[in-house]
């Protein structure tokens, strides 16, 4: 009777030990799951800002030039910086209100053109010239710090 | 100029009206009470300053055609009454300094102009009958007959109806056939009221049909690469030689839809086939044009719809979506390029492009890669989870059971 008490005995160690070693290794990797993950998350991807209504520019406001235009992303659409022959920075929605092209700056021209059409806009977004239907959509260029940053009106 | 000085009251008591209001017959009384809303009593013009007569007198003695008094105007007298102050540039600077004063000019060279003028046709229209008598607003108005959403139907109350129109032996459908248009949907549909209605394409003082030579040119006034395009290429100068015009010949003229693919190319509903077989050579360039357009648009819409499913799934793929703008761009130039009708010109614009679709469209299958990778490692730690879960019971029991 005794031996087979200590055969059990030996059993449920051993069973014990297993069910131990289970637990603390599932423990762990239960552990490394949920950080992980979590990390990926609370890492921020290496792309850049990205919002609907706010864009922080990399642009500095020194760097750009008078009756200069340039592409920037906001959000996942292209929208365009325009520094007037004044010096006064503005934004608009760079997507063409006829057919969604592009829009670029025409320095000569003082204006913005849509090379697909020949559509013009003036610097209020306007739209002046060629088949575009409505003005572009203007957003608000305001300063932080040395940053532009621009945002969604209303 | 007395009778404009006559005409222009002011302030004061206008006879006519008070008289016209009182007889109680609609035909009297109307033009009466439509002139209170029109755009010369605002100016301070009264009956007289068209029909003549005198307002300070009253009944009969005040139509005494001593003072010039006219009645009704005939078509010949309506240009020369408005002409009288609208064609006067000193005159109407002291009202609107940047009113066009051209207007009679114009109206002479009209087809209207030159049939009352030559033949005496007592039908055509003069400025009454597209400006409204008594009920004249600017045309910015929009209750104006002449306002861009109306123009249409002023023009069609003539031009529409076949049993005036008989005599003329043109077609009438022209209204019912803008109406259809895709200028009329962007104008009253979109709100766009630069689209082109029936003034924009024939004038409107001048009216007349536009020659073959210059539809282009008409069309170009908003369409201006694709006009140029075609001008330059060899299609343009054959469609010259030819008598056909340019642009109409393909997209209509008052019924014109929007624009498709399949319009392009020797396929069911394209427009090349007017002219040629999917064996000549335009046909084959046409066949070549499409199928490179094509390519592009599959390959965009590839590409936007694994970025969508990406982005539906709750991925950053803002980046891509932005890139593939210029795709977009690429599409829009490229369909705007055939009408050089040359397949280089189309390639030129078709290769970037590709280029970006496929990039946008990698880019979107990494992502979604990724995707699966988070789910399947969502399933794993899952699987770990409930394992844990299942270890714990079995730990807890036993540890009750030894108790």
């Amino acid at each position: 009777m005794m031996g087979q008490d200590e055969a059990s005995s030996v059993q449920n160690a051993t069973r014990r030990n297993f069910l131990n070693w289970f637990l603390g290794t599932t423990a762990g990797a239960f552990i490394v799951s949920v950080l992980y993950p979590l990390s990926r998350y609370l890492i921020p991807p290496k792309v850049e800002e990205s919002t609907s209504r706010t864009v922080t520019l990399s642009i500095k406001p020194q760097e750009v030039k008078a009756n200069s235009g340039q592409i920037f992303r906001f959000g996942s659409q292209p929208a365009i910086l325009v520094s007037t022959p004044a010096g006064e920075l503005k934004a608009f929605s760079a997507v063409c209100t006829h057919l969604a092209c592009i829009v670029q700056y025409r320095a000569d021209l003082g204006q913005i053109w849509c090379a697909c059409h020949n559509g013009h806009f003036d610097l209020n977004g306007k739209n002046v010239e060629g088949p575009p239907p409505k003005p572009l959509e203007e957003y608000a260029v305001n300063f932080r710090g040395d940053q532009l940053v621009v945002s969604k009106k209303g | 100029m007395l009778l404009f000085a006559a005409g222009n009251l002011g302030a004061q008591e206008d006879t006519c009206t008070t008289c016209h209001l009182s007889l109680g017959i609609e035909k009297l009384t109307k033009p009466a009470e439509n002139y209170k809303a029109d755009i010369h009593v605002a100016k301070g013009f009264g009956c007289v300053a068209c029909h003549g007569g005198d307002a300070t007198k009253m009944g009969m003695e005040a139509m005494d055609k001593a003072k010039g008094y006219i009645g009704k105007p005939r078509p010949a007298q309506i240009i020369q009454v408005c002409g009288r102050c609208h064609a006067d540039p000193r005159f109407m600077r002291q009202y609107n300094p940047s009113l066009r004063v051209d207007q009679v000019a114009e109206y002479a060279t009209s087809v209207h102009g030159r049939r009352l003028r030559e033949q005496n046709d007592q039908k055509v229209a003069t400025c009454a009958s597209c400006h409204k008598p008594h009920s004249i607003r600017p045309a910015n108005d929009a209750r104006s007959s002449v306002h861009p959403t109306r123009v249409a139907d002023t023009c069609g109350s003539c031009h529409a109806n076949a049993e005036y129109m008989a005599s003329y032996k043109i077609p009438t459908d022209q209204m019912a056939k803008y109406k259809k248009s895709v200028h009329r949907k962007m104008m009253i549909e979109k709100g766009d009221l630069s689209a082109p209605t029936c003034n924009d394409c024939h004038g409107n003082h001048g009216a007349a049909p536009p020659g073959v030579s210059w539809v282009g040119n008409v069309c170009g006034q908003c369409h201006p690469v694709n006009s140029e395009l075609f001008s330059k290429s060899r299609h343009g100068q054959v469609f010259v030689q030819m008598g056909i015009p340019g642009c109409a010949s393909c997209h209509s003229n008052h019924e014109i839809l929007p624009t498709s693919d399949a319009m392009l190319g020797v396929g069911a509903n394209a427009v090349c086939t007017g002219c040629h077989t999917d064996q000549d050579k335009g046909g084959t360039t046409a066949a070549a044009m499409r199928q490179s357009i094509e390519q592009l648009r599959t390959e965009y819409e590839k590409a936007h719809a694994v970025l969508a499913k990406a982005e539906d799934a709750g991925m950053e793929v803002s980046q891509p979506l932005f890139d593939l703008n210029g795709a977009k761009t690429a599409l829009v130039k490229a369909r705007a390029s055939i009408h050089g009708f040359k397949l280089d010109g189309v390639n030129a614009e078709v290769k970037p492009g590709l280029e970006i679709s496929q990039k946008a469209y990698a880019r979107g299958i990494k992502t979604l890669d990724e995707l699966q990778f988070r789910r399947k490692g969502l399933a794993v730690s899952a699987l770990i989870i409930v394992a844990l879960i299942v270890g714990l019971v079995l730990k807890i029991r036993r540890l009750e059971g030894k108790k």
